[in-house]
């Protein structure tokens, strides 16, 4: 597996994007990005001059959509256009299941923006009966992720969610329309990628947001691994009660990879980073990482355990702020 | 050139988050098809009302907590705008959408090219649907204009 950084929210000139495909893409490269899901607004018209623009810059176009609807902004990843202009804020299951059918997953797109009339249905106000149907939450939103105010509740949602059992997979999303040089920086969402990653496809990326083999980044790759009783565990894993019954504690091991792109290493401070990891009991443990490490490791008591991820807090730009979080590693009974 | 749907109609604040379709029969195979559309205005002028509507949306959306921050910077927020967009379902199914804010608009779809956000494809006889979508109308009225034409091929694939 080989963890890619993606960009999973664009926008072109097929919805209301500025740039074409192609510079959006150039300019993907020149970031670091690996990947792109070509989200527009109600439409996958943009994906024709996706093979091409893949030839030309490298990086892979993931097919996906932004429902622009009535009553939130839903994207969708992996399927073609799926019919949404016949549901009504109770119908959303009816939706998903559209989705799901076809073989994609579908993500909450920036749950708290502000609604209508200041951003029609940029505000989730679907009613959501059952939240297992839900793949992801875009619970980093536009550039510079962690400064931002409405990026708050989302991530308190998504953990709120995480507590109550269901898993699922937290990402981010620049909601990219315009190339230029002097935007903030947007957040990776890494993808743990299996299979080839020469040709990177659609199924690929799908896969990895449906098993939550997922990091949310400003810079460096955050990745964790439990051992519990002989057998290993990583992002997006379950593990069951039963395998680490014999064990008091199973063993964490963070690992922090800086990326090789000079803007990005600016902008993350590697010194003086905090090593914070939490679970659904809270803050299991919060260790200030050693200048230049970048492993780093502790026990933990597995019971009553649901999740566990880990977080990264120091300096960005400048400022205090989280800097990555890892999706969970799960516990079942 | 033959004209195969003219409408026009007015809307106002509760025509917001509805979809207005109009089925249409083209008799025969056609070249391409041309759509213009417009709505007016685009923005609410009025300083007062607008104020009142932001104010509400964050009451709504916003933090308790940050309510008061928001309301001060109001005018960030302002002008409101209308948005109505258009999308298109040809004999087979969803042809593609025009999801922008301009509130002039030209497509044209053909075989070989279409407007972005529409696929190109054969302009096939039977019944066509053209759908616009009301996201949100925060003007007293906002009236709209709809002309749907059978054309021939040409180069220009314009949009706005
Ligand atoms: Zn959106
Ligand atoms: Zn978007």
């Amino acid at each position: 597996m080989k963890w890619l950084p993606f960009e999973l929210h664009t926008h072109t000139p097929h919805s209301d994007g500025i740039h074409t495909l192609l510079e959006m893409c150039r300019k993907a490269a020149e970031l670091g990005f690996r990947g792109i899901a070509l989200t527009d607004h109600n439409t996958t018209s943009g994906m024709a001059d996706a093979a091409q623009v893949t030839e030309e810059t490298g990086v892979a176009i993931i097919p996906g959509l932004e429902w622009t609807t009535f009553y939130g902004h839903m994207l969708t990843l992996g399927v073609p256009y799926c019919e949404w202009r016949d549901l009504g804020p109770k119908d959303i299951h009816k939706g998903i299941d559209r989705v799901h059918r076809q073989g994609g997953v579908v993500g909450i797109a920036h749950p708290f923006s502000l609604g209508s009339p200041i951003c029609t249905g940029c505000h989730w106000e679907y009613e959501i009966q059952d939240w297992n149907q839900v793949d992801y939450m875009e619970v980093w939103h536009e550039t510079l992720p962690p400064m931002r105010n409405h990026n708050a509740p989302a991530f308190e949602q998504w953990t709120n969610l995480l507590n109550q059992g269901y898993r699922i997979a937290g990402t981010a999303g620049r909601d990219w329309h315009h190339s230029n040089d002097e935007s903030d920086p947007p957040a990776y969402t890494y993808l743990g990628i299996v299979g080839d990653t020469d040709a990177l496809t659609k199924e690929q990326a799908v896969d990895a947001i449906r098993t939550g083999r997922i990091c949310i980044s400003m810079g460096p790759l955050v990745t964790i691994e439990l051992q519990a009783d002989g057998q290993s565990y990583h992002t997006g894993d379950v593990i069951r009660r039963s395998d680490c019954a014999n064990v008091e504690t199973v063993e964490l091991t963070v690992r922090i990879d800086h990326p090789s792109i000079a803007s990005r290493r600016q902008m993350v401070q590697e010194e003086g980073l905090t090593v914070i990891v939490e679970s659904n009991l809270g803050e299991c443990c919060r260790s200030a990482l050693a200048d230049g490490a970048t492993v780093f490791q502790h026990s933990i008591r597995p019971e009553k355990l649901l999740w566990l991820r880990v977080r990264l807090y120091g300096m960005l730009s400048g400022v205090l702020s989280t800097i990555a979080f890892t999706n969970p590693i799960y516990f079942e009974d | 050139m033959k004209d195969l749907l003219i409408v026009e109609g007015t809307l106002t604040p509760l025509s917001s988050k509805t979809h207005i379709t109009y089925q249409f029969n083209i008799p025969g195979p056609a070249e391409s098809l041309r759509i213009d559309f417009s709505y007016s205005p685009k923005v609410l002028d009025d300083k007062e009302q607008a104020r009142v509507l932001i104010e509400e949306a964050l009451d709504k959306y916003v933090d308790p907590s940050l309510q008061a921050v928001y309301k001060e910077q109001w005018e960030k927020f302002a002008p409101l705008k209308n948005l109505l967009t258009l999308s298109i379902d040809d004999p087979e199914g969803f042809r593609g959408s025009a999801h922008r804010h301009p509130n002039h608009q030209h497509h044209v779809l053909s075989p070989h090219e279409s407007s972005p956000g529409f696929f190109a494809g054969p302009i096939h006889e039977g019944v066509w649907r053209v759908t616009i979508s009301v996201h949100c109308v925060v003007t007293s009225e906002c009236r709209y204009q709809l002309h749907i034409r059978e054309g021939e091929i040409d180069h220009e694939v314009a949009s706005i």
